[in-house]
């Protein structure tokens, strides 16, 4: 059943009420129930005790007093749409009835029954789509008023078509100062420039622009500002203009800086805890090797004095027949090679000893190349002897190294002889000097090996390289155990190496001895710990 | 001219024998040897010698006793000594100027040169042979 659509009908004469009545119960499927009351307070009071589809109202008589009337009943019942019936065919005043509220003006002497009753029907469809669109922008405006972040628009000329009130608090003018204007009446030329770069790169492209803006506020405190910046598209998909969003997110972000501070607080925790733990370990180690080396010490000493006893008798034996023997060639040859024999056995037992004391160290700021340059001064003669070519690379301004200089220089001298040594035909010493930032965890392997130098730590290399026949693989972790020598007999102790290795481990240094891989021979790498003071 | 008076002390009968004979060979040296380091002492205060040199690791009685023993005894407290040991090394002894826990020292083993370099350098010099 079709549903009765109530209509008030607000006008001083009765005969307009009657042939309103006529003029809808004409013909008409749709049930119309109109009442009638005279003035505006009538109307007030039936409005507000029953519920009307619409409300017709005669605006005749004194345009002014009309205009008024309805002006007053649609504040007080906006939700009742109102038709108003003039006398007058103006287009002005109809035009400002419905500024007022009305949805329609009819001219009450021209009105038919179809026309009145399509005019009641769309004045109520039309009522309640505006209502809708008005409850949904009231809805948005809400939204974008109050939610917490600031929000713009601009045309294509950079000026400002939209602001929501937190955007004008943070410009500081009421919207109407600020619709029309653009970035330059605001902000510094710097930032309105870069403000109007990004909506230029939205505009072109037609992508979302996302940044996080740094500024320093007045105060003198960083402040972070999220911008999101779209663009506006019209009907057709033109672009018209780019919308901003932005929102402060300092305190966000100074909880972020928060969090990675205390990560790195916490890996640097982890880091000491991992390096006073790989600082037991190494003074374990040492402890254990410091016993060892007691113990051997010991012995060697021990051993040293019994072997240096009988060469005593064998020199004053030798001594006594080189005189009753006399000038006699190949007599006092022997007695000259014996002699050699002596001094051989007693190098042996003095560089047992040297191997097993614990050394102390006299050490002093010292640069590494100009030691390497006294060594190489030492041993000068016998690279012309043994036909060796010297290559140096000394890379100068080394940070200092704090050495015994005479240990150290006595490693270099192992180290040369040892390179001579395996190029008995001749050929190439390159000696090099280098600082460098240690990047690699390889000197943590081994209980031993580098146990007080650390990543980050600026060392000073000096390498020594032969192009010699290279260390087979099988001797190659034996070379720094006491005894052990490829050396035909009498040319090596089998100790120079784990002499210089000890020495190099004493002054908290690394000595690592490997076969080249690009050529032919051995590179002896020792590495010391720079020197901090001097490369401040 | 006077020959110098050298005890040697050793328990190293082979050393001292040969020493006693390189020294004797030069023509210029008295030499009485002692094996036992407790009859250093005694030997020392017969002998009355120049310079006495004296090993350091002998059984029962170590050198440095028998040196503390010679000081005490107001006769020889002049009496130069010169260790002969190889308990020191060579170059320790060369870094200390030769001397070592206020001794000169000789380093074993030593040629015959060495030795005699050091009762020279070191021997009481005797008031006959000044003139």
């Amino acid at each position: 059943m079709e549903k009765t659509t109530k209509i008030l009908f607000l006008g001083p004469k009765e005969e307009e009420h009657r042939r309103l009545q006529d003029l809808l119960q004409e013909r008409s499927s749709r049930n119309f129930d109109l009442s009638h009351v005279p003035d505006l307070m009538a109307g007030y009071e039936i409005l507000s005790q029953d519920k009307f589809d619409l409300i017709l109202l005669s605006v005749s008589g004194g345009a002014d007093d009309g205009v008024a009337r309805l002006e007053a009943l649609h504040l007080r019942f906006p939700n009742v749409p109102i038709i108003a019936l003039g006398d007058a065919d103006d287009e002005n005043f109809a035009v400002q009835t419905m500024r007022k509220g009305a949805e329609e003006y009819l001219i009450a002497t021209q009105i038919a029954g179809p026309l009145l009753r399509r005019s009641i029907r769309y004045a109520i469809e039309r009522h309640r789509a505006e209502e809708k669109l008005v409850a949904s922008e009231a809805f948005y405006h809400s939204l974008v008023e109050n939610l917490p972040q600031n929000i713009f628009r601009k045309n294509l000329d950079e000026q400002f078509t939209f602001a929501n009130k937190n955007f004008c608090s943070v410009v500081g003018q009421p919207l109407e100062n600020i619709i029309g204007k653009t970035d330059f009446d605001f902000f510094p030329a710097p930032l309105a420039e870069k403000y109007q770069r990004d909506d230029r790169y939205v505009i072109q492209t037609g992508r979302i622009f996302e940044t996080v803006e740094e500024n320093v506020s007045p105060a003198g405190d960083k402040r972070y500002v999220n911008v999101v910046k779209t663009p506006i598209y019209d009907a057709k998909g033109n672009i018209i203009g780019i919308q901003g969003i932005f929102w402060d997110i300092t305190e966000r972000k100074q909880w972020e800086e928060r969090l990675q501070r205390a990560n790195a607080d916490l890996a640097r925790s982890e880091a000491a805890l991992r390096k006073s733990h790989e600082d037991l370990k190494a003074a374990q180690a040492q402890l254990i090797q410091a016993e060892k080396m007691e113990s051997i010490g010991t012995l060697a000493a021990g051993v040293a004095h019994e072997v240096k006893n009988p060469l005593a008798i064998l020199m004053m034996g030798i001594n006594y027949l080189a005189k009753k023997l006399g000038d006699d060639d190949a007599l006092s040859t022997i007695l000259r090679d014996m002699k050699e024999a002596i001094y051989r056995a007693d190098s042996i037992a003095r560089g047992l000893l040297e191997f097993s004391s614990s050394h102390q160290l006299n050490v002093s700021p010292a640069d590494l190349n100009s030691l390497i340059e006294e060594t190489l001064r030492l041993v000068r003669h016998t690279f012309t002897e043994q036909r060796i070519t010297l290559v140096k690379d000394l890379k100068p301004d080394l940070p200092q190294v704090q050495v015994d200089k005479n240990q150290l220089q006595q490693v270099f001298v192992n180290i040369i002889m040892n390179a001579i040594h395996a190029m008995p035909q001749g050929g190439q010493i390159t000696v090099r000097t280098y600082a460098r930032q240690l990047t690699e965890t390889t000197h943590f392997e081994g209980s031993r090996k580098g146990d007080r130098i650390w990543v980050g730590d600026r060392v000073v290399i000096a390498e020594f390289e032969d192009t010699g026949s290279g260390i087979p693989d099988e001797h190659l972790s034996k070379v720094f155990d006491p005894f052990f020598t490829t050396k035909p007999t009498g040319v090596g102790t089998g100790l120079g190496l784990p002499v210089s290795k000890r020495i190099i481990d004493l002054h908290g240094g690394n000595l690592d001895l490997r076969n080249k891989t690009e050529s032919r021979g051995v590179r002896a790498t020792i590495t010391l710990k720079g020197h901090r003071t001097t490369y401040a | 001219m006077l020959k110098k008076k050298i005890l040697i002390v050793d328990d190293e009968k082979s050393f001292t024998n040969l020493l006693k004979l390189n020294l004797e060979e030069t023509g210029n040296y008295e030499v009485r040897v002692e094996n036992w380091a407790e009859d250093a002492l005694t030997a020392a205060k017969q002998f009355k010698p120049d310079l006495i040199l004296l090993d350091i690791i002998m059984p029962r009685l170590p050198g440095g006793n028998v040196a503390a023993l010679i000081k005490e005894t107001p006769e020889l407290r002049d009496t130069p000594i010169v260790f002969l040991t190889a308990a020191v090394r060579r170059h320790q002894v060369e870094e200390n100027d030769g001397i070592i826990c206020d001794f000169p020292c000789i380093a074993k083993p030593a040629t015959v040169e060495m030795v005699i370099e050091a009762i020279e350098k070191h021997a009481r010099r005797q008031p006959a042979s000044v003139q």
